[in-house]
């Protein structure tokens, strides 16, 4: 797994939490590099990625979205989110329910997932008010055995997955994510 | 000792005898109601209703820390479920933190009630008699349903508060180590004692407002000022700041008995500000509890009275470094100041106004009545008010500070919302321009964590509000003052198209400013609701930033919509204990309208909403732990609450499945039968995210089994409409709602029952555009829900059907 973290890559910044309190971890996401979360969506056999709010507020994350889309990946969106995506022609599978709905819907062995072919092992999320995605990350973490993969700015310490935090420089973070797409 | 019956008692040269005078009954008590299965319930007597509602809307959780360290063998890891040193998982301990929570809150509302009641018993006596109007009958809906009395006195306000005083302590007792191994019963308990936390809230409003004089059920009440720059920077200031206004309210007697209220500036921050405004309308509101360090910071007050609840905890060194002496008054926040109870006014005011102490601890509300404007006068006669309404002396002060930021972000890695202060910061130190820190003040909760991780002390909220000044100082519209209860002639007008779904819903937006959002938001979701002419309830903190965001013709919500409890009305009903008018107005739905006894009759009444009103609660900024059993509590009575994102730290809500179709049955009183229905509603707490998901959900959470065609038609077509604009396209889930063609939103008819046809398979007739197979069930004009047995039982005649 440590080849997998990026700690001791210059490339990137360290995984500082987006709030320095919420470090009551009894163990932090692996902070991780574009190509490994590729390979990781690559070898999923149910992945789903989840879309969030602030995909209202920045028309990129919008455009990375679409392009996992295309690449095969289903998505849930939610906090309206589905709506600039529809509008560039994509069919979210889950369009209604919150995060927090999802969130609850993951956990139970009994979910047959959006399409009734079962539940998702592997679920990405992007474009979230981090305080309320880690919330959701911490449930995810205690209660399922999902691989859950944070690709917002923020290091995520609830995620199994993170990108390294990444709010100080948002090209290194669009260009991460781009290189995420380009090696699915 | 010996029990007196009934008779004359002589009593002649008798020594060393004691008599205890028990509760003395002065006539047969009046046989009001049917006294109903769960009068003064323990923690077990409604426990079953609980656990319907949780086998439905399962509980979830959240955790904020994967360790617990409340007793001395942890702290424990109990990460992934796993239990600690006491035996208690993960999901079990959160749940009893929750319980924690909610007892705080259900005490601190309680706790204020009591306080009020005591204090007014003192001054009023205990016969002084509830009267909440002529339009009020049904005068504590909550008191009645719950405790199973009808109070008509001050004294009589003593048995509810002894009976929910004793649920708290009961509920808190179950949090000690080594209780509770199940969190069901955890969840049942956390619902309990938010049960609890409503009847204190009944009994604090009550009693403040027929011993204060408080509007009474009055719809349209005095329009005041609201926001920042609402003062008079010419006059002395006087601050209240908290929730009971019994402290403070003496100030507003004193300068009226003075014919001087003019000469003086009296307003509030938080809930003792809406209080203040329902006992007299001179007084104004500043804001909630983010405009706590905003209002200090600009050296607005002369004096500062706190009470208790929402206050900053370092409210006295606040003011202690602008100069602004302190009077605490309750004791629930008596702030290491001295108790100068006994001390005449004079010397009070000579310590404070010389600054010989920076603050006292007054628990006299009369006196505090005296010593506040007289501070105010002597303190103001010092600054003339060249102090007021500044944050930094000068431009070149401000932009001093504002070079001292090196960008190294440890402001934004404290910040609750990761404000980016530090691109602010840069763009103002490169152009001058302040407009991105500007952007910051919309949305700064004034919390001061970023000021103490920034390792170059810059007073970084004073910067945010000074580059934001104009729009802040501007920011100020009206409130309507809080009205009390709804009135029963509003309830019988209402009733039935509520029940029936006529008038699609009625959205309580109650509870803290801790928004995800710039504060415009509350206005734009709920004007949404209004326009569609839904009934907005509002109270607390939510009813007084409403007050300060106006539209482009300048005016606030409360001057575009009319104060009754009716379709496209906005009701403010006070301050947070007067959130019980809103538990109580859906409780008076069932008894006035649908005629169902209250008293000790709660599983019913809450059976009742929960199939029939189409109530949401609505909290865009919660934060405290009151509106954790605010929330809580609604959530028993059977109504859905959101939350925005921040709600998810209370670390649990409740989520139905609505996949799992086996999950939502009722019992058919009329047809006999145990029917499977629609999940409607499919949540009980729900977060969400944006203000577009609030409205989306909301408009949802509305739709209620009971709903009639004609209802269900207007309800989905809000639905509808609202996902469409907001989410692009159709819900996922309008067809679970459809139970015939009546149902479906009339201008979509044919395109629905076509998508019906093509996309989910059901069987359509063309030449009667009838549908003839889909729906989970078919609408029955008599459909007569419930989930209780007994209720079946009772209305039925005969046992539940398996």
């Amino acid at each position: 797994m440590m080849e997998m973290a990026v700690a001791k890559e210059e490339k990137f910044p360290t995984a500082k939490r987006f709030d320095i309190a919420d470090i009551q971890v009894s163990r932090e996401a692996t902070a991780v590099k574009p190509k490994v979360v590729a390979n990781m969506i690559k070898r999923a056999k149910r992945p789903l990625l989840v879309t969030g709010g602030q995909l209202l507020k920045d028309e990129k994350l919008v455009e990375f979205a679409v392009k996992f889309a295309e690449k095969g990946i289903p998505i849930a969106a939610t906090a309206g989110s589905s709506k600039p995506l529809i509008e560039r022609g994509i069919k979210p599978v889950s369009k209604t329910y919150t995060l927090h709905q999802i969130t609850q819907f993951l956990q139970d062995e009994e979910f047959q997932g959006f399409d009734g072919n079962g539940n998702y092992d592997t679920v990405i999320f992007l474009g979230f008010l981090p305080y309320y995605l880690s919330r959701m990350l911490s449930s995810l973490k205690h209660f399922s055995k999902i691989t859950t993969i944070a690709i917002d700015e923020f290091y995520q310490p609830h995620a199994k997955f993170s990108f390294t935090n990444l709010t100080k420089d948002r090209e290194l973070y669009y260009s991460m994510l781009q290189e995420v797409l380009d090696n699915l | 000792m010996f029990e007196l019956k009934k008779g004359a008692l002589f009593v002649d040269e008798m020594k060393n005898v004691s008599i205890r005078i028990g509760k003395v009954v002065e006539e047969e008590e009046e046989v009001w109601e049917e006294a109903g299965p769960t009068p003064k319930p323990g923690i077990l007597e409604l426990r079953k209703w609980d656990h319907k509602l949780l086998e439905r809307y399962e509980p979830f959780y959240a955790p904020m820390q994967d360790f617990c360290n409340l007793c001395t063998m942890g702290p424990c890891d109990l990460s992934m479920n796993k239990r600690g040193a006491c035996g208690i998982d993960l999901k079990t301990a959160k749940a009893r933190l929750v319980t924690i929570a909610c007892c705080i809150g259900a005490s601190a509302h309680t706790a204020h009630a009591r306080h009020l009641v005591d204090h007014l018993i003192e001054e009023f006596g205990e016969d002084f008699p509830i009267d909440l109007g002529g339009d009020v009958n049904v005068e504590a809906p909550i008191i009645r349903t719950v405790v199973g009395i009808k109070p008509k006195t001050l004294g009589d306000l003593r048995e509810a508060l002894n009976w929910a005083e004793k649920e708290i302590v009961k509920v808190l007792h179950s949090t000690h180590i080594g209780n509770e191994e199940s969190l069901l019963d955890y969840e049942s308990k956390a619902m309990h004692v938010s049960m609890a936390d409503h009847v204190g809230m009944e009994v604090a409003d009550i009693a403040q407002i027929v011993a204060y004089n408080f509007p009474k059920a009055e719809p349209d009440t005095p329009l005041v000022d609201t926001g920042f720059g609402i003062v008079d920077k010419s006059k002395p200031t006087i601050v209240v700041v908290g929730h009971n206004v019994m402290y403070a309210r003496p100030v507003a007697d004193y300068l009226e008995e003075m014919g001087r209220i003019d000469d003086f500036e009296l307003a509030g921050l938080c809930c003792t500000a809406h209080d203040m405004t329902r006992y007299n309308a001179k007084a104004k509101i500043f804001g909630p509890i983010s405009y706590q360090l905003r209002v200090i910071r600009a050296g607005i007050p002369d004096v500062m009275i706190s009470d208790e609840q929402c206050i900053r905890a370092d409210l006295l060194e606040a003011c202690k470094k602008m100069g602004i002496p302190l009077i605490a008054t309750s004791d629930a926040a008596a702030r290491g100041l001295p108790d100068v109870s006994d001390w005449p006014v004079e010397k009070i005011v000579d310590a404070l106004v010389s600054g010989k102490l920076p603050g006292v601890f007054l628990p006299i509300p009369e006196k505090v009545g005296q010593v506040a404007p007289l501070v105010a006068e002597a303190i103001f006669k010092k600054h003339g008010g060249e102090r007021k309404y500044k944050f930094f002396e000068s431009d070149e002060a401000l932009m001093e500070e504002i070079n001292k930021c090196t960008q190294c972000m440890n402001c934004v890695f404290t910040c609750p919302h990761s404000l980016r202060v530090d691109q602010g910061m840069a763009h103002a130190q490169k152009t001058g321009d302040l407009s991105k820190l500007a952007q910051l003040e919309e949305q700064c909760l004034a919390c001061m964590k970023c000021e103490q991780a920034c390792p170059k002390n810059i007073k970084i909220i004073n910067v945010i509000m000074r580059a934001n000044y104009d729009r802040l100082y501007n920011k100020t519209g009206k409130t309507r003052v809080g009205r009390g209860p709804i009135q029963d002639t509003e309830i019988r007008k209402v009733g039935q198209p509520i029940v029936f779904g006529q008038i699609p819903g009625v959205i309580a937006a109650v509870g803290c400013i801790n928004f995800p959002d710039e504060m415009k938001s509350i206005r734009e979701i709920l004007e949404e609701f209004l326009k569609r002419r839904y009934i907005v309830v509002t109270s607390g903190c939510h009813a007084m930033d409403i007050g300060m965001i106006k539209d482009e013709e300048g005016k606030t919500l409360y001057e575009k919509y009319p104060g009754n409890f009716d379709a496209g009305g906005l009701v403010n009903t006070g301050s947070c204990v007067a959130n019980s008018h809103i538990a109580g107005a859906a409780i008076k739905i069932a008894n006035i309208f649908a005629m169902r006894p209250l008293r000790g009759n709660y599983a019913e009444i809450a059976d009742y909403v929960l199939n029939r009103v189409g109530a949401v609660g609505f909290s865009w900024g919660p934060y405290s732990h009151k509106a954790a059993s605010i929330a809580t509590g609604f959530n028993r009575l059977g109504v859905p609450v959101v939350v925005g994102p921040h709600g998810t730290k209370y670390r649990r809500a409740y989520i139905g499945k609505p996949w799992k179709k086996d999950k939502w049955w009722v019992y058919d009183i009329k047809s006999r039968q145990k029917v499977f229905i629609e999940p409607a509603p499919d949540s009980l707490l729900v977060a969400v995210e944006t203000k577009e998901e609030a409205i989306v959900q909301l408009a949802r959470l509305c739709i209620r089994p009971n709903d009639t065609n004609q209802g269900r038609q207007i309800k989905l077509t809000h639905y509808i409409e609202l996902h469409q604009k907001y989410y692009g396209d159709l819900p996922d889930d309008w067809a679970v709602y459809v139970r015939s063609e009546a149902d479906l939103p009339l201008k979509m008819r044919d395109q629905l029952l076509k998508v019906l046809e093509e996309q989910y398979g059901w069987k359509i007739d063309w030449d009667k555009k009838k549908i003839v197979e889909g729906p989970v069930r078919h609408f029955d004009a008599g459909f007569n829900p419930t989930i209780v047995e007994e209720v079946y039982e009772k209305y039925a005649g005969e046992k539940a059907p398996r």
